[in-house]
């Protein structure tokens, strides 16, 4: 790096997609899974269609993640 | 119509794989008419892979709903945890691989993760699940 070019970076720019596409969905499950275990928490007859209802949440926030991590194939 | 919770992931689960089947035959007919051995290669890859990762997701929650509420927690965002470590490993290794078709790679994913949404929707809303099970 030289004197006037201070903002140059080497390496793969996919990396940095591949952690974008890792920390929004890594924190929307999160927040789902606890949201669920407090419903459960307060309405433990309620688990199953809590858990089901988590799972949906899970199965569209995690689509993100492996759309996010597969781009590189066609953006590359 | 599944009537409790284990029932419908039972489904679930093999619905996710029969449609995983479908994407590998219609994706490998297609990529391969496109991209010829390459493209074949790519749709079975990114059906199985799409397959693996919806089928870890519903055995992570039946497996962890046995168990009381930390080993639930631990159990479905471990799974989420290893399921994206994979990923990124299985990404990293493919990406020199020049037995595969990148762009039919990415479509076989995608058409299985949203073709696998739908397949959860409808279930979801088909079931008829009690408020109080057990």
């Amino acid at each position: 790096m030289d004197a006037v070019n201070i903002a140059e970076l080497s390496g793969n720019i996919a990396v940095v997609g591949y952690g974008l596409a890792a920390i929004g969905p890594g924190i929307g499950v999160g927040l789902v899974v606890s949201k669920t275990i407090e419903s459960i928490a307060r309405q433990p007859e309620l688990a199953g269609r809590l858990q089901v209802t988590m799972w949906l949440g899970i199965a569209f926030t995690e689509a993100l993640a492996l759309i996010g991590l597969a781009t590189p194939f066609i953006f590359a | 119509m599944p009537t409790t919770s284990a029932a419908l992931f039972s489904k679930a689960l093999k619905l996710s794989l029969l449609l995983a089947a479908a994407v590998a035959v219609a994706g490998g007919g297609i990529g391969f008419l496109i991209y010829g051995t390459p493209g074949l290669y790519s749709a079975l890859i990114g059906a199985a892979v799409a397959a693996v990762f919806g089928a870890m997701t519903i055995l992570s929650i039946s497996i962890g709903a046995k168990l009381p509420l930390g080993g639930f927690y631990g159990m479905v965002l471990g799974g989420w945890l290893i399921k994206l470590l994979l990923f990124a490993v299985l990404m990293g290794l493919l990406q020199s691989a020049t037995f595969i078709s990148g762009p039919m790679f990415f479509f076989a994913v995608v058409a299985s993760v949203l073709g696998g949404l739908a397949v959860d929707s409808y279930l979801v809303l088909s079931a008829k699940l009690p408020a109080v099970e057990n």
